[in-house]
């Protein structure tokens, strides 16, 4: 018994979509235009290199299917088909219909054509991908009522043993279900008896579990050299869903993640993202990439788009999968810091803190921006909102308002300050925080009463 | 599919990550009741830019804003201070109440890198506030940012100099701000669904040892 309940999706056009991303990326047309070519002419390095781009496609997709079931398989032959056992994350996602929907949904954002059918048998499951509606059945009775209505040509038996099965008379699947196994095997081969006794479910149906790798790696070639780096937000999109898939999966998420640009005449360049607290938010990931991009010069033209990330954190309270107003503010807030400070430079955004110094040039201090743990007191002074650093020599002030506080501080530092503060007016009317500084009788002008 | 849908695709996708709140107030009071008195639905307008046009600086241009800032940041929300002409100074902001930790402060290269971080910050729904002091905008680049401040349901300020009166511009609120002998006289130049040409005399923090 092959147990569990399998989703299949087939993938009728993976090989054109994965090519069309790379077309549109650099600009051209007609991807099956390019495959139909390239059989037609029996051109064996334009048909392997076709089911490289497919391949690759389909592990970045096994990856992302991961995050629905740690077993999954898949199969490029006569298909291609991917597999997710499902049995027992059924609870985890509110019931089929809630994770087909979510899949479905995915699957058309990451722009593949797919084809899903549920059912207790591997076999079953891919043949059902093929059939009308409806394709979900989750007990081995109703896959074999459904199977019996169904035309022999969806079984994936070789030509020859289809037309065998119709000279002898049979249409549909029921009539050669109803045959014992020993006459189909005797009379259409082993290999037939054992693919419809999996079918049905009557045989184990052993197949290699896809493994997630430890690191990531996935690679987009281009079909034509890319020169503009927007042309590059198109598959580093999809690159990056597929990585969000990868992440959930492995129920992980990342600090940072490096993309590498290959160029046929030069060497591979590379720009790492870091985060300001993990994620795996494709959304974010790409905004983040999107800033950086922007102010990439590339040194030639891309031929190629490598994404990696070799560390991982864990996935504790994170952005995305949690609802709590302050956690979306956060999220919001390290979406804002992240673009800030790609833009601009880390040393750019940063918050302010107090400092326990009586000095007014010392008694604050710039910051990453992080919540402060605890608040030095407060001066006892009324302290203008804006501050000129270093302090301005100035002639005497001709109005004094109010003062003087005295600040005396920093003799253990050598910063040694005896200063008599005011506020003074100046002749358009703004008020001044100016201070004498009594060791050497001289003005300055230290903060503006904006 | 052509690239100008990717674009859209992709906007749509900064959208979905900035994510939406239910509605906001309309107006984040000012902290003085004359004022909120004479401004559309009662405070700044929340969603808006306002302009401020100061005769000179130090005359009390910022502590107007100040306990509007600290309730929003008390509130949660992050006041953001893109490139200032001068340094933000945190005993005086946090004796007037204004939470350090919600306090952000961006330098910038240039006036395009303040108006696009300005921007980003206005769409930011864990903001509550953006000062920024460019030396020059157009209206197009007002207008912009009064759609960011909009989508982000924060309030945006711009510090403008006091020749920016004598041409038009579709922010909400546009303040001209002189200096008076007990405070700060604010001339209501325009106002979006208000009335303008009115001068309140608002006493804005006091110099004196409190």
């Amino acid at each position: 018994m092959s147990g569990g309940l399998w989703l299949c999706i087939r993938l009728p056009r993976l090989a054109h979509e994965a090519l069309a991303t790379a077309h549109h990326a650099a600009g051209t047309e007609a991807a099956g235009a390019e495959i139909a070519g390239a059989e037609c002419g029996g051109d064996r390095a334009a048909i392997e290199a076709i089911e490289a781009i497919e391949q690759a496609a389909m592990e970045r997709l096994a990856a992302w299917a991961y995050q629905w079931s740690s077993r999954v398989s898949y199969r490029l032959a006569d298909g291609p088909l991917l597999w997710l056992e499902l049995g027992a994350s059924r609870a985890l996602f509110g019931g089929y219909g809630a994770l087909l929907a979510k899949l479905t949904a995915e699957l058309t954002q990451l722009g593949y054509s797919h084809a899903c059918a549920l059912a207790p048998s591997p076999a079953g499951a891919a043949l059902l991908t093929q059939a009308e509606e409806p394709r979900c059945v989750t007990t081995l009775a109703q896959l074999r009522l459904r199977l019996e209505l169904l035309p022999l040509a969806l079984l994936a038996l070789p030509p020859q043993v289809l037309a065998a099965l119709h000279s002898a008379g049979l249409r549909r699947i029921g009539q050669l279900l109803a045959l014992p196994a020993a006459a189909i095997a005797r009379r259409f081969g082993p290999a037939a008896s054992l693919y419809l006794q999996r079918l049905c479910g009557s045989a184990s149906d052993p197949r290699p579990a896809w493994r997630m790798p430890a690191v990531y790696r996935a690679r987009f070639e281009f079909d034509a050299e890319v020169r503009a780096t927007t042309a590059l937000l198109f598959p580093l999109r999809r690159l990056l869903l597929e990585f969000q898939g990868y992440l959930r999966g492995r129920d992980c998420a990342v600090l940072r993640f490096t993309l590498q640009f290959e160029h046929y005449r030069h060497p591979a360049s590379a720009l790492t993202i870091g985060m300001s607290a993990p994620t795996r938010d494709a959304a974010q990931l790409l905004l983040l990439a999107r800033e950086r991009l922007q102010l990439l010069q590339l040194p030639a033209p891309v031929s190629a788009l490598r994404l990696q990330a070799l560390e991982f954190t864990a996935a504790s309270v994170l952005q995305g999968d949690f609802f709590g107003s302050d956690a979306q503010q956060l999220q919001q807030l390290q979406l804002l810091l992240d673009r800030l400070q790609a833009r601009l430079g880390d040393q750019q955004v940063r918050g302010l803190a107090l400092e326990a110094d009586h000095r007014p040039e010392r008694s604050w201090r710039l910051v990453a921006p992080q919540p402060p743990t605890a608040l030095p007191d407060l001066p006892a002074g009324v302290r203008p909102c804006s501050l000129l650093q270093p302090p301005r020599l100035i002639e005497a002030p001709a109005v004094l308002l109010s003062g003087p506080e005295r600040i005396e501080s920093g003799w253990w530092d050598g910063g040694d300050a005896t200063r008599d503060y005011y506020v003074a007016r100046a002749g358009d009317g703004a008020r001044l925080w100016v201070f004498q500084d009594l060791a050497r009788g001289e003005w300055y002008l230290q903060g503006l009463w904006t | 599919m052509n690239t100008p849908l990717t674009l859209e695709q992709l906007a749509r996708l900064c959208r979905d990550a900035a994510g939406s709140h239910g509605p906001r107030p309309a107006a984040a009071p000012s902290g003085f009741a004359e004022l909120d008195a004479r401004l559309p639905g009662g405070g700044w307008p929340v969603g808006a830019i306002a302009e401020l046009m100061s005769d000179a600086p130090g005359i009390g241009e910022l502590s107007l804003m100040v306990p509007a800032l600290s309730r929003l940041a008390r509130a949660g929300r992050h006041i953001v201070w893109i490139a200032p002409p001068y340094l933000p100074y945190a005993p005086a902001l946090a004796q007037r109440g204004l939470p350090l930790e919600r306090v952000l402060l961006i330098q910038t290269g240039s006036l395009k890198e303040s108006l696009w971080a300005m921007e980003q910050a206005l769409r930011c729904p864990a903001v509550g506030a953006v000062l920024g002091w460019p030396a020059s905008i157009v209206d197009r680049n007002v207008r912009r940012l009064q759609l960011a401040a909009a989508a982000g349901g924060s309030l945006g300020i711009l510090y403008r100099p006091p020749e920016a009166a004598r041409e038009s511009s579709p922010a909400a609120l546009r303040l001209r701000l002189h200096a008076a002998a007990d405070g700060l006289a604010v001339e209501i130049h325009k106002s979006r669904g208000g009335n303008a040409g009115l001068t309140l005399r608002l006493a804005v923090a006091s110099t004196a040892v409190a």
